[in-house]
């Protein structure tokens, strides 16, 4: 019997979720492996009745909490589908502003009507079984997932820097371009895609385990960047972990 | 062997020549520097490169190769076994490559390496001038090569003075260029030309590259590799841009269905965090200083004692390119030395 699956979507903007259906143009069996009983954004039914949960975006809002605690509830497996969901994401930006700040910035004189809260990621509410980094996600690694999920095996998300793939595809650095990148503290698996075509790494796939934030930091400024430039990138996608260490 | 000549005019028809026969793997220019590619025309090889990130080690030792294929209960071998020529090696990392030689001899050999071992020719070329601040080969005494080649080519002006090394480079010498043996005139030149280039070298180690299993030897509870750790972000690019690392991981891609797929193996680092740790979730190697001293070890000592008249560090200078917190073996080495001096 095919596992089903069904997807959710939190504060995101669903580009993570477009890359699954995008996945299906170039790995068409995945529907021969997986019934996909709930997917707004591809589907019309809404089955119920799922074992295994993708979903994408953060929790930025009091009521996200009991409908997230429900798909957890149901799902024997909940996968956090980019960095949205893994890290909190772009959205936790505004964690380093004061919420009424924020609020007013964004709705004007509206602002009281939207009861929105500190950005966090999914696994800040609830048990996350695995997570698929990435802003958005890698197709093929999404893909590579699920075939371990349905093995039954520790989905393949690597541990390591992103160094180690840029290196793999013979890149020249982007220090030594005159660029920036956050490469060695950030987590591979993405084929170091934005140094591969000329852009330094902003960190969405989220830090390896034991980064050393303090080389990256001096590394930055020996570089060019002013303090107030590094932490910018530092927490373009990882402001909750930034404010988290730091607690 | 015996010393050819090559008319500069004569190596673009010696390299398109070869193409006819073989996949020609050389340097060629990419964005801000070199790397070593599959020639689709004979115009597009430099060998006047300086250095590549990634050591030609990788057309020996590819970066990620199938091993086998399966399906439910069957097991297909998968070889690559296209003839081809390996040309501009440095000899730097012609040393290297010699290393690796008895590396994937040794034991069990390594039946793909071994494969592909047997189908490459190597030409290699001698650096008639340092290529970069960061290499030291002539303290790891790489700066020339004696063996290992099947040709070896140093320009000399207006041409190119081969030695040939095998009877294998003989035969795609004799097949593929126009060449004659090398008068009195033109081995005088080279004999110029030879002791004038070992002035232009610096000596940057401050030991013989020969000393460095005995300073290793003493250094193991130094407290340089704690005061180095802290810096480093153990990012691996030393491990991937060095031309006598050969670790690798072993991983199964399986298909959708999950009775079919492929077995590949793809360059790992000791730097990882994951390299050191067991299935238990024991990590033999936590910090970065301990993963740093072992990378060391293995360079300076580990490699030369398992492989007698091999060196696990050929002097190339690509990892201290690559360090972007400036964790060198010059630098290293040097410290280690001058502590016990």
């Amino acid at each position: 019997m095919k596992p089903k699956v069904a997807f959710f979507d939190f504060t995101s903007c669903e580009g993570c979720q477009l890359t699954v259906v995008d996945s299906l143009q170039t790995h068409l069996d995945l529907l021969n492996a997986v019934e996909i009983v709930q997917f707004r954004e591809a589907i019309s039914e809404r089955g119920e009745d799922y074992a295994v949960a993708f979903i994408e975006g953060s929790i930025t809002r009091e009521s996200d909490e009991a409908r997230v605690k429900k798909i957890r509830e149901q799902a024997a497996l909940l996968v956090a589908l980019g960095a949205c969901a893994h890290l909190g994401g772009v959205n936790a930006m505004k964690n380093l502003a004061p919420l009424d700040d924020v609020r007013q910035y964004v709705y004007g004189d509206k602002h009281t009507w939207y009861a929105t809260y500190a950005a966090r990621p999914i696994s800040a509410v609830v048990k996350v079984d695995a997570f698929i980094p990435g802003c958005p996600i890698d197709r093929e690694e999404f893909i590579r997932v699920v075939k371990a999920v349905l093995l039954g095996k520790k989905p393949p998300i690597p541990d390591y820097p992103m160094c180690v793939e840029c290196k793999l595809k013979e890149n020249n650095c982007m220090f030594h371009k005159g660029g920036f990148c956050l490469g060695p503290v950030t987590r591979a698996g993405c084929g170091a895609i934005c140094p591969t075509f000329g852009d330094g790494c902003e960190g969405c796939r989220g830090a390896i385990p034991n980064p050393n934030q303090d080389s990256m930091k001096d590394v930055l400024k020996e570089h060019g960047l002013t303090v107030d430039q590094v932490m910018a990138r530092m927490t373009m996608f990882n402001a909750y972990q930034m404010q988290e260490n730091k607690a | 062997m015996s010393l050819k000549i090559i008319n500069k005019p004569d190596l673009m028809p010696f390299v398109s020549s070869m193409m006819g026969e073989y996949q020609v793997i050389g340097p060629v220019e990419n964005d801000i520097g070199f790397k070593f590619a599959t020639l689709t025309d004979a115009s597009q090889v430099r060998l006047n490169y300086n250095t590549t990130v990634i050591p030609p080690r990788k057309a020996l030792l590819p970066t990620q190769e199938t091993l086998f294929s399966f399906q439910k209960d069957t097991l297909a071998p998968a070889f690559d076994m296209k003839w081809r020529v390996l040309l501009g090696v440095h000899t730097c990392d012609l040393h290297a490559m010699c290393m690796l030689d008895e590396a994937f001899a040794r034991g069990q050999p390594d039946t793909h390496y071994m494969k592909r071992r047997a189908t490459t020719t190597i030409v290699s070329m001698e650096c008639l001038d340092p290529c970069d601040e960061n290499s030291f080969c002539k303290s790891m005494n790489t700066l020339t090569a004696t063996s290992g080649f099947d040709l070896h080519l140093i320009q000399l002006g207006e041409f190119y003075a081969v030695d040939v090394g095998t009877t294998a480079g003989e035969a795609l010498l004799a097949n593929h260029a126009k060449s004659h043996d090398a008068t009195r005139e033109e081995i005088a030149l080279l004999d110029k030309t030879m002791s004038q280039k070992w002035a232009k070298f610096p000596v940057r180690l401050k030991l013989d590259g020969k000393d460095l299993p005995a300073l290793m030897g003493i250094s193991y509870k130094s407290p340089l590799w704690e005061e180095v750790g802290k810096r480093c972000f153990g990012c691996g690019s030393c491990n991937i841009v060095c031309p006598t690392c050969y670790c690798f991981d072993v991983r199964d891609e399986v298909a959708m269905d999950g009775k079919s797929g492929e077995r590949y193996r793809i360059w790992d680092s000791c730097q990882l965090d994951e390299f050191a740790r067991i299935g238990s979730g024991e990590n033999f190697r936590k910090t970065h200083a301990q993963r740093l001293r072992h990378r060391f070890m293995r360079k300076g000592k580990y490699i030369a004692e398992a492989f007698p008249g091999q060196q696990g560090c050929v002097g190339c200078g690509r990892c201290a390119r690559a360090c972007l917190v400036d964790i060198t073996p010059v630098g290293v080495w040097n410290s280690l030395h001058e502590a016990h001096a």
